[in-house]
This record gives C-alpha cells, sequence and structure tokens, in this order.
C-alpha cells in the first residue's frame, strides 16, 4: 500500500483528435507524485503544461484527447472508472486551481455563497451553518482581511490577489488530497504572488495535501516544489529534485530555461548607463496629475475622487531607455495615456522637443502624433483581423498621406525587413501569426513613421522568455540605427533591469524613486523598492530577503486617499510622521531621488 | 441607500418624460385640422353655436394657458372629462346638439379605470402563454448552439414572425369561434373572451423572446465560470439551474418589460379585430371622434406605466446582477 503513489501517470499521450497526422500535444508524459509532496511543472509557453492539468481533472475540451496511458490516483485508473465516480472524485477529492481567479466564479454570486456552495456540492452531508463556519475560517487562514465582510462580496469587489485566495480557499475547503495549481501566481502584481507561494507552502503543510504546482517561471517552482519535472514540446525532458535540476541540469531544455532567466544582481557590464548631462531632453513632464472623479453609487452627493497620477516629474533625453515600473493599478496606463495626448492632464505640463503638448497648433500635434508612437501589450487583440499584415504596417502613412501605393508598399517591406518578418507575409492576415510575430507587426507599424519617441507600454508581457530577449536584441538594433529614444512601461523588474538606463518605480500614482539602473538594483532608496526587488521571481542570491522587505496586502484603494506616506499602510518601516507627512523627494545625488522619510540628502558629488 | 437614491433619480426622470409626452400629444392634438367641437355638435349646428361652445371650454385660449389649466388638474388626480362619452355608455350621436347632456359627460380617469383592467388581463395572459411556450424552446435552443434545437428555435421564430397578426387573428376566430365553437370571439362577457386575442398577442411575442433567451443562455455557457464549476465539482443540473439561467435572465427581464409597456400601450389591431373593450379599443375610437381629453388621458396613464414598468424592471435586473449598480 506505501509503495502505490497517490498520482501515477503513465505513458499520458493526448492528441488534438483522432486523426492519423493529429498534433500530439503529450507525448508518453510518466511521472508520480507521491502524498503531502509538491512537485513542480515548468516548460516554456506551449509545452502542454496546462494540457496536462486539465488531463488530470478530466477537463480536456474537444478536439483534445487522452488517447493512451493511464492515471492512477490511489493505484485506480480515473480514466477506466465509470464516469460517475470520476465525476465524484472531482472537486472533492482532486481539487484544481487555475490562473484565472477572476473568471472563475460566477459574477453575479457572493464569492462566500459560491464556496459553500461547491462543498455542499461534494460533501451532502454538510449543513449551511457548518460550512459557512469552514469557509470564513479558511478565508482568515489565507489572510483575507476581515472574513465575515468579505465572505458576502462579490467577485468583482475582490482584488485579483484576494479571488486567487477565495479560489485556493475553494480548493482546499473540501479537504482535497491533491491540489493542482495550474500558473496561479502568473496574472498576480509580484508582491502578491510571492506572498500566494507563501501561502502554498504553509497550506500543503497545515492540510497534508499533495500538490502539482504547475509554472512557466522555474524561480517560483523552485520557491515551493520538493521535486521538479520539466517539460518541453509535450515530453517529459527530466524529472528530478528542485537543487538538482538547478546546480545540475541534464537536458538541453531545462538548461535553456535556465540561460534565458534574467540576471538582477549580476555585473557583466551590460547595464545600460544613462545619458549625459548635454544629452537634448526629448520629453520632460514636469508635476503632472489626473484625478477621475468616481460617481457615486446611488447618484447623489458629491462624487469621490480617484487619484490615478499623482504629481508625477520626469525627464527623458535622446538616445536613452527610460523605464516606468510598478504593480497593477499604479497609474502606468494612466500616464501612459498622458504622455500621447490621448488625455490632457489636470495639472502640470508635458513637454515635447521644448514645446508644450498641449499647447501646439494643429501642425505640432501632427508632428507630435508621427514623433510620438506607441506599442502596446495585447498582441492578439491590437490588430484587425481582416487587414493583411501589409495594410496594417503601412496604414500610418496612409493616415498621415504620405507617399504613393507603391512607395508604401516599399517601405512596409523596409520595415517587414528590419524587424525581421518574412517578405512573403506582406499579403497575409494576421490571425496565422504566433504572439512574438504579431508584436513585430506593431513594432514595424509604430516605425514606419520615423518617430523619435517608443512608447512600449507592457509591449514584452504576453511574450515567453525566449522571444522577449529576441525582441530586446531587436529593439537594441533598430535604437542603433535610428536613433530611438524608448520609454518602457511595465511591471517586469527584470525587464527594466536588462533595457533601461533610468527607472522610475510609481506606487499609487506618485514616483516614490527615480534612479539610475544599477543605483536602484544595489542601492534602493525607497522601502517599496526593496520589496518589489525581494519579491521578483529569480534563482539569484537575493540581496533583499523577502523576509525583511516582504509586503502584507495590496494597495490600498486610490480613491480618497489618507493624508501621509502613500505606502504607509504596507511599509515594514512605517512610523507615525509617515501617516501625517507624505515625505517630499529626497535627492541622492545630483538626479537619483526617493521620496522616503528616512533618507538623509546626499551631497552632489563634484 | 443605493435604493432610495436610485428611486429619486429614475422617479425624475420619469416625471420630466412623463410631462414631455404630455406636452407633445397636447400641441400636436390642437395643431392637427379637425375641429373636435364641430364633431360634437354635428354638422347642422351653426357656426355661432360651434364658436360659442369652443369658448365656453377654453378651447380658444392659446395653447399654453390651456395645457396649464390642463396640468393643474392631472396634478389633482383630474384627467378631464370626455368631449363625446356620456357618463351612462355609449358615445353621443352627432346631431344632439342641445346640449342637454353636457353635464353627464364621462370622466376620463374613469373611462380609463374601468378599460385598463381588461387590457392589463389581456397583456399578463398574452405574457405568460408566450413565456410558457418560449422559456423552454430558448433555453434548450442556447444550451446545444447549432444543433437541432436550436435550428427547430430559430425556424419556428421566423415563422411566429413571419404571421400577420390580422390575419391570424381572422383564422383563429373562424376555426375556433365560428367553426368549433369552442371559444368565443367578439366583445367580452367573460374570461373565454380573452382567450384568442391572448394567442395572437403571444404568437407576436414568443420569437423575441426565444431569441433573446437562446443567445443570452448560449453567451453565459461559454463564460468560463460555468466550465469552472464542472471543475469545482458542481453537477451539471445545478450549474444550469442556478448559474447559467439566473445570467441569462437579465435580457428577457428588459425584453419583458419593453414588450410589456408595448402590450399595455396599445394593441390596438387585434382589440380592433375582437372588439375587445381594451384601451386600445378606446384609443381608436378615442381618436376617431377627436375625444382630445380622452386620447392624453390615455398618453399620460400609459407613459406612466412605460416609466415605472422600466424602473421595476431595471431594479430587478441590479438584483439579479449587482454589477449593473453604476
Ligand atoms: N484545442 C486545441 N487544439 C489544438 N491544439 C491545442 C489545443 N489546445 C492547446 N493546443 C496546443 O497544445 C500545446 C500545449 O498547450 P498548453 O496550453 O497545454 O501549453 P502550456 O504549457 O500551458 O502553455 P502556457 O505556458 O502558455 O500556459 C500548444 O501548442 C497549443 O497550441
Ligand atoms: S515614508 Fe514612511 S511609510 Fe513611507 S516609505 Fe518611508 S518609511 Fe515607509
Ligand atoms: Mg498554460
Amino acid at each position: 500500500m506505501t509503495d502505490t503513489p497517490l498520482l501515477g501517470v503513465r505513458g499520458l499521450t493526448v492528441e488534438a483528435g483522432r486523426a492519423e497526422a493529429a498534433p500530439r500535444i503529450l507525448d508518453d508524459v510518466s511521472f508520480s507524485l507521491q502524498a503531502k509532496r509538491i512537485l513542480g511543472v515548468i516548460g516554456p509557453g506551449g509545452s502542454g503544461k496546462t494540457t496536462l492539468a486539465h488531463a488530470l481533472v478530466n477537463w480536456l475540451r474537444p478536439p483534445l484527447e487522452v488517447t493512451s496511458g493511464e492515471i492512477r490516483f490511489r493505484g485506480e485508473d480515473i480514466l477506466a472508472m465509470p464516469s460517475d465516480r470520476a465525476a465524484r472524485l472531482r472537486g472533492k477529492t482532486i481539487a484544481y486551481v487555475g490562473g484565472d481567479p477572476q473568471g472563475a466564479m460566477n459574477p453575479t454570486m457572493h464569492v462566500g455563497e459560491q464556496i459553500i456552495e461547491k462543498l455542499r456540492a461534494v460533501e451532502p452531508g454538510v449543513s449551511y451553518k457548518e460550512a459557512r463556519e469552514r469557509a470564513v475560517a479558511l478565508l482568515g487562514a489565507v489572510h483575507i482581511p476581515s472574513p465575515e465582510q468579505r465572505f458576502g462580496e462579490y467577485p468583482f469587489q475582490y482584488s485579483g490577489g484576494m479571488m486567487q485566495r477565495a479560489m485556493i480557499v475553494d480548493a482546499l475547503i473540501a479537504n482535497p488530497e491533491l491540489l493542482i495549481a495550474d500558473s496561479i501566481t502568473q496574472p498576480l502584481d509580484v508582491t502578491v504572488g510571492a506572498q500566494i507561494l507563501k501561502l502554498m507552502r504553509e497550506l500543503s503543510e497545515r492540510f497534508d495535501t499533495a500538490i502539482l504546482f504547475i509554472s512557466a517561471s522555474l524561480p517560483t517552482v523552485a520557491d515551493v516544489a520538493d521535486e521538479v519535472l520539466v517539460l518541453e514540446g509535450g515530453r517529459v525532458a527530466e524529472c528530478a529534485p528542485v537543487d538538482d535540476v538547478i546546480s545540475r541540469p541534464r537536458h538541453a531544455a531545462t538548461r535553456k530555461l535556465i540561460n534565458e532567466l534574467p540576471k538582477l544582481w549580476h555585473r557583466d557590464g551590460t547595464t545600460p548607463v544613462a545619458a549625459t548631462d548635454k544629452a537634448q531632453t526629448v520629453l520632460s513632464v514636469q508635476n503632472v496629475s489626473r484625478v477621475y472623479p468616481i460617481k457615486n453609487k446611488s447618484g447623489l452627493g458629491k462624487p469621490k475622487l480617484l487619484q490615478a497620477v499623482r504629481d508625477v516629474s520626469f525627464d527623458i533625453h535622446a538616445g536613452e531607455n527610460f523605464g516606468v515600473v510598478g504593480e497593477s493599478g499604479c497609474g502606468k496606463s494612466t500616464l501612459m495615456r498622458l504622455l500621447t495626448a490621448l488625455e490632457k492632464p489636470d495639472t502640470g505640463h508635458i513637454v515635447f522637443d521644448g514645446e508644450d503638448v498641449f499647447g501646439r497648433g494643429r501642425a505640432g500635434t501632427r508632428r507630435f502624433r508621427r514623433e510620438v508612437q506607441l506599442v502596446l501589450q495585447d498582441p492578439f487583440g491590437s490588430l484587425p483581423p481582416q487587414s493583411s499584415i501589409g495594410e496594417i504596417i503601412s496604414e500610418p502613412l496612409v493616415i498621415h498621406g504620405e507617399g504613393d501605393r507603391r512607395r508604401r508598399r516599399a517601405r512596409a517591406l523596409d520595415m517587414m525587413g528590419e524587424v525581421g518578418l518574412d517578405k512573403s507575409l506582406y499579403e497575409s492576415l494576421p490571425t496565422r501569426l504566433t504572439a512574438g510575430q504579431r508584436q513585430r507587426v506593431n513594432v514595424a507599424r509604430a516605425m514606419i513613421l520615423e518617430p523619435r519617441l517608443m512608447i512600449m507600454d507592457e509591449t514584452l508581457s504576453a511574450l515567453d522568455q525566449t522571444e522577449q530577449s529576441r525582441l530586446i536584441d531587436l529593439f537594441e538594433r533598430l535604437q542603433a540605427q535610428h536613433g530611438f529614444t524608448y520609454l518602457f512601461i511595465s511591471h517586469d523588474i527584470a525587464l527594466v533591469r536588462r533595457v533601461c538606463a533610468r527607472i522610475a518605480v510609481m506606487y499609487l500614482g506618485e514616483v516614490v524613486e527615480l534612479a539610475a539602473n544599477e543605483r536602484l538594483f544595489f542601492d534602493p532608496g525607497h522601502p517599496y523598492s526593496k520589496a518589489l526587488l525581494s519579491a521578483a521571481p529569480t534563482l539569484e542570491d537575493r540581496r533583499y530577503r523577502p523576509e525583511d522587505c516582504l509586503l502584507e496586502g495590496e494597495p490600498p484603494s486610490p480613491i480618497d486617499l489618507p493624508p501621509g506616506c502613500a505606502f504607509a499602510s504596507r511599509c515594514p518601516s512605517a512610523h507615525d510622521r509617515c501617516r501625517e507627512v507624505n515625505p517630499p523627494p529626497v535627492y541622492r545625488g545630483e538626479h537619483d531621488r526617493a521620496a522616503c522619510h528616512l533618507l538623509q540628502p546626499e551631497p552632489v558629488a563634484s | 441607500m443605493f435604493l432610495l437614491g436610485f428611486l429619486t433619480r429614475r422617479l425624475a426622470q420619469g416625471v420630466v418624460i412623463v410631462l414631455l409626452v404630455t406636452f407633445l400629444i397636447f400641441t400636436l392634438l390642437r395643431v392637427i385640422p379637425g375641429d373636435p367641437v364641430r364633431l360634437m355638435v354635428g354638422g347642422m349646428a351653426p357656426d355661432t353655436l360651434v364658436e360659442e361652445i369652443a369658448e365656453e371650454m377654453g378651447l380658444r385660449d392659446p395653447i399654453p394657458v390651456q395645457f396649464a389649466r390642463y396640468l393643474s388638474g392631472v396634478v389633482q388626480g383630474d384627467l378631464g372629462q370626455s368631449f363625446v362619452r356620456p357618463a351612462s355608455g355609449a358615445a353621443v350621436g352627432g346631431a344632439a346638439f342641445d346640449d342637454a347632456t353636457r353635464g353627464e359627460r364621462a370622466q376620463v380617469l374613469t373611462l380609463i379605470t374601468e378599460t385598463a383592467p381588461y387590457t392589463i388581463q389581456l397583456a399578463l395572459l398574452a405574457m405568460a402563454l408566450a413565456l410558457v411556450v418560449a422559456v423552454p424552446i430558448g433555453v434548450f435552443a442556447g444550451l446545444s448552439p447549432g444543433r437541432w434545437p436550436d435550428r427547430m428555435a430559430l425556424y419556428l421564430g421566423s415563422v411566429f414572425v413571419s404571421v400577420p397578426n390580422f390575419w391570424l387573428g381572422i383564422v383563429l376566430a373562424l376555426v375556433f369561434s365560428v367553426q368549433l365553437g369552442w371559444l368565443p370571439a367578439i366583445g367580452y362577457e367573460n374570461f373565454a373572451y380573452t382567450i384568442l386575442p391572448a394567442i395572437v398577442l403571444a404568437v407576436e411575442i414568443a420569437p423575441f423572446i426565444i431569441r433573446t433567451l437562446s443567445v443570452s443562455v448560449a453567451q453565459v455557457m461559454r463564460e468560463s465560470y460555468i466550465a469552472a464549476a464542472a471543475v469545482r465539482g458542481l453537477g451539471q443540473t445545478r450549474i444550469i439551474m442556478a448559474h447559467a439561467l439566473k445570467n441569462a435572465s437579465v435580457p428577457l427581464l428588459n425584453l419583458l418589460g419593453v414588450q410589456f409597456s408595448l402590450l399595455l400601450g396599445g394593441v390596438l389591431v387585434v382589440e380592433f379585430i375582437f372588439d375587445y373593450p381594451g384601451l386600445g379599443l378606446l384609443t381608436i375610437n378615442a381618436v376617431l371622434q377627436r375625444d382630445f381629453p380622452l386620447i392624453q388621458g390615455i398618453a399620460i396613464v400609459t407613459s406612466v406605466a412605460f416609466v415605472m414598468i422600466n424602473i421595476f424592471v431595471d431594479l430587478l435586473a441590479t438584483m439579479i446582477d449587482p454589477r449593473l449598480e453604476y
């Protein structure tokens, strides 16, 4: 009995349809998981991780189906079981949490009621009262603040991180023996994701649940798992204890995953450096704020104010990469809309090339619209599916009334060459492109007008590491050739470490720290910057230990902010003064500054 | 708190809408050609008498003055008196210009409150019949998009939509009333008289319900929380009954609100064919007789009903889907 593993998978093969040439999504996958252990599964995007998770909970949707192999749970093959028995395992003995917590519950029912509903569906004997007690207790156990009150709220009133905790409660409430967690930290901010990881470790010990922990990020998996299984193209590349996989990777796929990991504290002289003082200022942001009135629910009374961007200032110099980092809701996208003149700031000025963006005449505005281009995140939503790739790339020329048809075509083909798109794609539709190719189309389209400033709003976020690296190389080459200046807006601290010379860290609409790359990573001034660094997934020895810097909770609502430092509610070093006075920026040297009461100004080195 | 704010705002909007409708109808009635006094007193009456009666009724005052006078009555619950109908019953004949019956002309409010129950009864029955037939078909179609129940619902809907209501009314009356003698068709004596017109109306409404439901059910079934519910361990019946149908009902609710308002406001053709003594028939006669106060009264009452139904539907919708509370 002790020899039978909790979960034993043998030769599992999943194909998309029964046809001879049907693609194999999973190919002869075998592994076993002992009770109370955590097995991590990693692999690049598309390697079949989600398919594996779905196969285990019997959730494959046509055309996908298991064509051979067995999934033994406590020695019994789930695939061969009568379907009603298999259905009874689902949710009760084998639970699942996915990477889309917001979409996982009915938006029109209270979160708590749905947890109760689930518990009573899989354990019909439980009374409503008992179910409620268990749910509230567990919500508290996963650190949801005031669980009694949260119990009666709707999913849309939860933040992403809280919803993910609620889904974990939902999965664990029936005391399952096996929990399958697929990419559960992926949609979350790093500081919140780090809290969820900590929670997984605690819960597996407390409830003796075995966990199959799936993630695309090796550092994340290494944090929680005992053993790691590496998937590559639907096959098991290797399966070994975590430390072995990291220190002695045996398979090329594993080595590739490790090598591609961004290095945060590795000094190899490739850190982008700031432009010299003489460099021209391309874009100057001066005390910019943006406030949105939020209509009161009843429509009566005076509207509340949501302060999306608060008193933000920085300069971007020609030829220099500037980065803006921060977690969701910190005001990055509002800032992007202000910088591209899609919206007007309520106070302050945005000066491009020596001229106020909103004080220009028609011709000036037109020039601004050419010289500043935006590339957005979502490679799937942003391309019109009916136009050919050539049309999409040359459209800006049409809008700005440039060249004739033949010349536009030639320009578009040039651009495709520059961004590494095959010219034969000119007539095809974008539907067949991969995420990376689509993003290249977007870049080519932005470049065709020869802009001076390119704003990249989460441009690389949806791509995997390999594709990210390729595009970063491409950006560098294009910059060398055309002299662009880039502004990267991202939540990804490793990305800005790699490409940006100067970095602004945003929290709740404010720039809390602005520093050169090296300084920010080796000597951050603001406690929030330290927290971000401590939460970043990496295999390196951390300079900032999560135990010292990791945050509890989530950013407060930007509506009706309390006085004082906005970070005070989560700051490990907060003191009384922080709750009364908002700290002014303290200069650390000539250019670097951070807003925290704990800092002393540093004299400018002469 | 939300409820109070919501009701205050919506009722205020409603008052504005009703006022606008009233003013519009009031002005229109007074600028279109055709003198109601001439109709009242008959073609034979001398012009001087027509003028005299018109003066006396205040019909020669400027329109704003007339409107103000009318409104002050309306806010006190007085919708005025019918021009042509005596309190006792049938419309007054055109030749009776001796004016003996003036004092006994019917109150508009009374006329409407006596008629409205018939129409409400007809509307409710039509709605119930339509729902009984359309809801199962629509849900079934929505649960199997693209397969036979969906296609069948589509065909049935197209057939229902393309049947003209006057034709259906006449055919039903001929078959069930004249030939089989199962149901009465013309006039009203008891509840049975409501059935045939209600069937005609139900056939008119059902395709909209089927379409709305099948689309919204199919859409909800594609939501990720429905798929996730099965993995969480909920049974299929529970998923459909407690989650899918509830969320799919919001568009249906809006549709029912609009349809019910339309039914109250004017099932003109159907009431006319079956000589059904509801608001529709009352409206037709009022228009034919240029009975201004009655037309106005009906307009006000139906627009008030419209506003109330709308508020009620939106309130119900926010109770089902709290995200609609904006
Ligand atoms: N319904 C389907 N029909 C055909 N191919 C599919 C289907 N679903 C997934 N695939 C393919 O199966 C492969 C594995 O997909 P899967 O979603 O399991 O990858 P993953 O490892 O979870 O990726 P990610 O890291 O992006 O989440 C991919 O190549 C994908 O295109
Ligand atoms: S001012 Fe206070 S609360 Fe704000 S970051 Fe500094 S120590 Fe923390
Ligand atoms: Mg996946």
